[in-house]
C-alpha cells in the first residue's frame, strides 16, 4: 500500500491533536521500508497516570487465520489515521495466535464497547469511542465518547449522517453534540483474571465523593461479578457505603462472598439502624454466626434491637447518638464533640440523661453553642422533651415528627430509659414505601 | 427428617430461580406456533409427533448454553455480542432482530385478532385493548410483578391438554408414532416438518432467555436448578405441542378436513369436538397470542438497548429509558395498527417473519457457540467435547433448515 508523501510530514512529535480509536482501528501498518506488515488491533495503555499512556501497538495479519504481534512504543516510527509505520523490520515481529491475554490493559479489550462506571454523572455506561490526544510521540487517553456520534462514526456511517442532518438543519445540535466524558471520571471495570478484584485507578475519593445513594444505584447497575470484583475493591469507608444502599438480595450475595474478618469488619463500621435492617432478614442461624463475628458491645445491642418488630420505634431506631448526663458543663460537652468521641448519625441534638440513663430533656447544637460555657448542659434544654416508645408505630413517630418539626426523635422504654433515637430519613423512607403504589399510580395516570 | 428438609429447602430455591426457561420455552407455543401444529395435525395426523424428541433435545442444548453463559458472565447476549464482536456486527443483528420481531408482533396480534372473531368480539376492540394491556403491564411492573404474570399465563396452556383429552385419543397409537419415524418423502411433509422445527428455535429466544436470567441474578451454586428449569421448559411446551397435534389429528385429520390457520381449526372442532374443546381452543390462542405480544416487543427493547448501551429499564421511568420504552411502544403500535388495517393480507407478514428469523438464526448460533467456548468468558464453564459436538450438529441441522426456510420464501 502506498502511503501519500504529506502524511509522513504529520509526525506525532509535531502536533497536538486529538484522533479517536476507531480512525486508528484496521488501518495498515507498514514496516521500515514500507511493507506492509498488518493492521492496526489494539493498544496496550500504561495506567499508572490519571490519563493512561500508549505502552504497545498490538498488530493483526492474516484471515481466518489470525495472529497477533506486539510492538513496543518506541520502535513506532509514526501512528496517524493513515496507519502506523514502525522503526523495525518485518522479520523481527514475532507473530502469535494469542495477543493480548497477559497485558493489564487494552483498549480493544477492557475499554471499547465495555462497560464502565462515570464517577461524574454518577451512570454505568457503555463506551462508543475513545478519544487519544496525540502528545510526543505517544497517545494519550483523554475523553471515551457515549453519544450517538460515536456509535455511527463506529458503524460508518458519520459522514453520510451528518451531511443528510446538515441538509435539513445546518445549525442541528446534533452536529456539534459530541458526548466526551474526561478520563478522569471514567473507572473502568475490567476484572483481574487472577485475584477477581477490579483495579481501581481513581484515588478512592472520587467514588466517595458520590454521593452514597446514587453508589448504591451504580452498584446495582453492574452485574453480579462487576458488583463482587467492585466491591473486594472498595476500601472500608466505599464498601459501607454502598452495602447500606443496596437491597438486601445484593447485600446478601454480597455477604456469601465475604469472609468472617470481612464481615465483621464491614458490619462493625455500619450504623446499627441499617446493620438490623439487613440482619433481621437473614435467617436465625445465620444472625447467631454474624453476631458472634462482631464486636461484643455491638453485637449485643444489635441483638437487642433485632428484637423489635421491625416497623415499631424500637425496629427502626438507631443506637448512635450524643448523650450526656445532666451536670456536664457546656464547655466540657463542646469539647467531646470536637474530640469526635461519637459515631453519630448527622442529627444535631443532644440528649440529656440522669445516672441511671433516664432521659431528662433534649438540647441542640444551636442552643449548645449559645449557651454559657460554664453552666450545666441541662439549661440549655428544650423547655419540653418529646419521645417515643418502644411500641410507638410508624405513624405515632412520624406524627410526633411532623407537629414539632423534629429532624429526631429520642425513644424510651417503659421506665422512661433512653433507648435509641429515630432519624427522619429512617421515617421517610418507611413512609415512601407506604405512599410508593399510590405515587406511582399517579405518575403513570401522568404519563398518559 | 434431615433429607426432607434439604428437599424442601431444594424445591424453595428452585421456585426462585424457575422463570426463564419456562417462560422463553412457553412463549414460543405463540400464534404461529398454534397455527403450524393445527395445521400439521389436520393435515397429517400422528405422523409428525416423532419429531419432538429430537426437538425438545436441540431446545434443551441451546438454551442451556444461553443460561450457563448469563449465569457465568453476568451478562446478556447482545452485551456479549457487543463486547466481543464490535459494535457494527451488533448493530447489525439488533437491525435484523428488531425487523423480525415486528415481523413476530403483527403475527400475534393477528392470532389475537383471530380469536377476537372466535370469540364474536369485534377485532377492532380486543386488538387495542389488548394491546394497552400489553404496554400497560411492563410499563407499570417491576421485572418480578411481570415474571409473576408470565407465569400465570404459562399455566393457561393446560387448556390445550385439556382439550387434547376432550378429543378421546387413541394413546397407544400415540404412543407408537413418538418413537417411531415416520418419515414420509413427500414435498408437504417435509416443508411441515421444516416448519415445525422452525417455530420451534427462534432467535429472539437466546436474547431473552439470557436477559433474564441475568436479570433475576442467579448464583453459580445455584446454577443445576436453572437447567432444570431450562429442560422443564423446553418438555412443557413440546408436550402441549404435541396435544395441539393430538386435538387436530383425532378430529380433523381423522374427518379429512383441511384447515390452514388456527382460526379454521377452531372452527372446524366446534361441530367434530364439542363447544368446549372449541372455547378452550380459542382462549389458548387468545393467551398464547397475548403472551407472546408481551414478550416479543419487550425481549427486542432489552437486546437492541443492551447491545447499544442505552438505559434498560423494565424498573425505570420513561424519562429515564427513553430508547427502551419508545422502541417497546413503538413495536406494540406497529403490531396493532398493522392488524387493523382492513383488508390486510397476513401471508405476506408470516413468510417475511421467517425469512428475517432465518437470516439471523445462524449468526446468533455460531456467535454463540464462538462465546460459550471462549475460555477468558466462561473459565472452566465451556462446552465439554461431547457438548460441543452435539451443539455444532445441531447448529448445523437448524441453519441448514433456516437457510431452506429462507429459500422457498423466496422460490415459492
Amino acid at each position: 500500500m502506498n502511503i501519500p508523501n504529506q502524511s509522513t510530514d504529520i509526525n506525532i512529535s509535531a502536533a497536538k491533536m486529538f484522533i479517536f480509536f476507531s480512525r486508528l482501528m484496521d488501518k495498515p501498518v507498514l514496516d521500515k521500508d514500507g511493507k506492509t506488515v498488518g493492521e492496526i488491533y489494539d493498544l496496550v495503555v500504561k495506567s499508572s497516570q490519571v490519563y493512561p499512556l500508549s505502552d504497545a501497538l498490538i498488530i493483526r495479519k492474516g484471515f481466518p487465520n489470525r495472529k497477533y504481534a506486539l510492538v513496543n512504543w518506541p520502535d513506532i516510527e509514526r501512528i496517524d489515521k493513515e496507519g502506523a509505520q514502525l522503526k523495525i523490520e518485518r522479520s523481527v515481529l514475532n507473530f502469535n495466535q494469542i495477543h493480548d491475554e497477559k497485558k493489564e490493559f487494552t483498549l480493544r479489550r477492557d475499554i471499547l464497547d465495555q462497560q464502565v462506571v462515570d464517577t461524574h454523572n454518577h451512570k454505568v455506561i457503555r463506551v462508543n469511542d475513545i478519544q487519544l490526544l496525540v502528545v510526543d510521540h505517544a497517545l494519550m487517553i483523554a475523553h471515551v465518547d457515549i453519544g450517538s456520534r460515536g456509535l455511527l462514526r463506529r458503524l460508518g456511517f458519520e459522514k453520510s449522517v451528518d451531511l443528510i442532518v446538515k441538509l435539513f438543519n445546518p445549525q442541528a445540535r446534533y452536529l456539534s453534540n459530541e458526548h466526551l466524558i474526561s478520563w478522569k471520571h471514567i473507572q473502568p471495570l475490567t476484572i483481574n483474571p487472577v485475584s477477581m478484584t477490579i483495579k481501581i485507578d481513581l484515588p478512592q475519593e472520587n467514588l466517595a465523593s458520590i454521593p452514597a445513594a446514587d453508589l448504591g444505584d451504580i452498584f446495582l447497575d453492574l452485574n453480579i461479578n462487576h458488583q463482587i470484583a467492585l466491591f473486594k475493591s472498595l476500601n472500608l469507608a466505599n464498601k459501607t457505603k454502598i452495602f447500606t444502599n443496596i437491597d438486601f438480595k445484593t447485600q446478601a450475595l454480597l455477604l456469601d462472598e465475604m469472609n468472617d474478618f470481612e464481615i465483621s469488619e464491614l458490619l462493625n463500621n455500619t450504623p446499627s439502624d441499617e446493620a438490623t435492617d439487613f440482619l433481621e432478614k437473614l435467617p436465625r442461624e445465620k444472625i447467631k454466626h454474624i453476631l458472634s463475628l462482631i464486636e461484643n458491645k455491638y453485637s449485643k445491642r444489635l441483638s437487642q434491637l433485632l428484637g423489635y418488630s421491625g416497623d415499631s420505634a424500637g425496629g427502626l431506631m438507631t443506637t448512635e447518638y450524643i448523650v450526656f448526663t445532666k451536670d456536664t458543663l457546656v464547655q466540657a460537652a463542646l469539647n467531646q464533640i470536637r474530640e469526635r468521641k461519637f459515631k453519630s448519625e448527622p442529627a444535631q441534638f443532644i440528649y440529656i440523661i440522669d445516672e441511671t440513663q433516664h432521659l431528662i430533656s433534649v438540647t441542640n447544637f444551636r442552643r449548645l453553642i449559645l449557651a454559657n460555657p460554664g453552666e450545666p448542659i441541662a439549661n440549655s434544654a428544650f423547655p419540653k422533651t418529646y419521645f417515643v416508645h418502644l411500641d410507638s408505630s410508624v405513624k405515632e413517630v412520624a406524627y410526633l415528627m411532623e407537629k414539632y418539626k423534629y429532624f429526631a426523635i429520642p425513644v424510651v422504654d417503659e421506665n422512661n430509659v433512653l433507648q435509641g433515637i429515630i432519624t427522619v430519613d429512617d421515617i421517610l423512607s418507611q413512609l415512601i414505601a407506604f405512599a410508593w403504589r399510590r405515587l406511582k399510580r399517579i405518575k403513570i395516570m401522568q404519563k398518559i | 427428617m434431615k433429607n426432607l428438609k434439604t428437599f424442601w429447602a431444594k424445591i424453595l430455591i428452585f421456585l426462585s430461580v424457575m422463570g426463564p426457561g419456562i417462560i422463553t420455552a412457553n412463549v414460543d407455543n405463540d400464534a404461529g406456533g398454534i397455527t403450524t401444529y393445527s395445521v400439521a395435525g389436520a393435515h397429517f395426523g400422528y405422523a409428525l409427533i416423532w419429531s419432538f424428541i429430537p426437538i425438545i433435545i436441540a431446545l434443551v442444548i441451546i438454551q442451556e448454553m444461553c443460561s450457563r453463559m448469563a449465569v457465568v458472565t453476568g451478562k446478556g447476549l447482545a452485551d456479549l455480542i457487543r463486547e466481543e464482536f464490535g459494535v457494527r456486527v451488533t448493530f447489525y443483528a439488533m437491525t435484523v432482530l428488531v425487523l423480525s420481531n415486528i415481523f413476530n408482533t403483527i403475527s400475534e396480534f393477528a392470532g389475537i385478532a383471530a380469536s377476537a372473531e372466535l370469540f364474536g368480539i369485534s377485532k377492532y376492540l380486543l386488538v387495542p385493548v389488548c394491546a394497552l394491556f400489553v404496554w400497560w403491564l411492563i410499563v407499570k411492573g417491576t421485572y418480578k410483578s411481570v415474571e409473576k404474570v408470565f407465569l400465570v399465563a404459562c399455566l393457561f396452556y393446560v387448556c390445550y391438554i385439556v382439550s387434547g383429552f376432550l378429543s378421546k385419543p387413541d394413546w397407544n397409537l400415540i404412543a407408537k408414532s413418538s418413537v417411531h419415524p415416520n418419515f414420509q418423502f413427500d414435498k408437504a411433509y417435509i416443508f411441515m416438518l421444516i416448519g415445525v422445527v422452525g417455530t420451534t428455535i427462534a432467535p429472539w429466544m437466546q436474547f431473552y432467555q439470557q436477559s433474564s436470567v441475568v436479570e433475576k441474578g442467579i448464583k453459580l451454586e445455584n446454577y443445576k436448578y436453572c437447567r432444570l428449569d431450562v429442560i422443564i421448559g423446553a418438555f412443557i411446551v413440546n408436550i402441549i405441542a404435541i396435544f395441539i397435534i393430538i386435538v387436530c389429528a383425532n378430529t380433523l385429520f381423522a374427518n379429512g378436513i383441511r384447515v390452514e390457520t388456527a382460526k379454521e381449526a377452531a372452527l372446524a372442532l366446534k361441530p367434530l369436538a364439542g363447544q368446549y374443546c372449541f372455547y378452550l381452543f380459542a382462549f389458548g390462542l387468545l393467551n398464547a397470542s397475548v403472551f407472546s405480544a408481551c414478550i416479543l416487543p419487550l425481549s427486542t427493547a432489552y437486546s437492541v438497548c443492551e447491545g447499544m448501551g442505552w438505559e434498560i429499564g423494565v424498573n425505570r421511568t420513561f424519562k429515564e429509558a427513553p430508547q427502551f420504552y419508545s422502541l417497546y411502544t413503538a413495536i406494540i403500535v406497529i403490531g396493532a395498527a398493522v392488524i387493523l388495517i382492513p383488508g390486510v393480507k397476513l401471508i405476506p407478514v408470516m413468510l417475511i417473519s421467517q425469512a428475517t428469523n432465518g437470516i439471523l438464526l445462524p449468526f446468533v448460533l455460531i456467535f454463540m457457540l464462538l462465546l460459550v467456548n471462549n475460555k477468558r468468558l466462561m473459565g472452566k464453564y465451556i462446552n465439554s467435547k461431547f457438548y460441543n459436538f452435539c451443539a455444532i450438529l445441531i447448529i448445523v441441522a437448524m441453519i441448514l433448515l433456516s437457510l431452506f426456510l429462507f429459500f422457498t420464501v423466496f422460490i415459492k
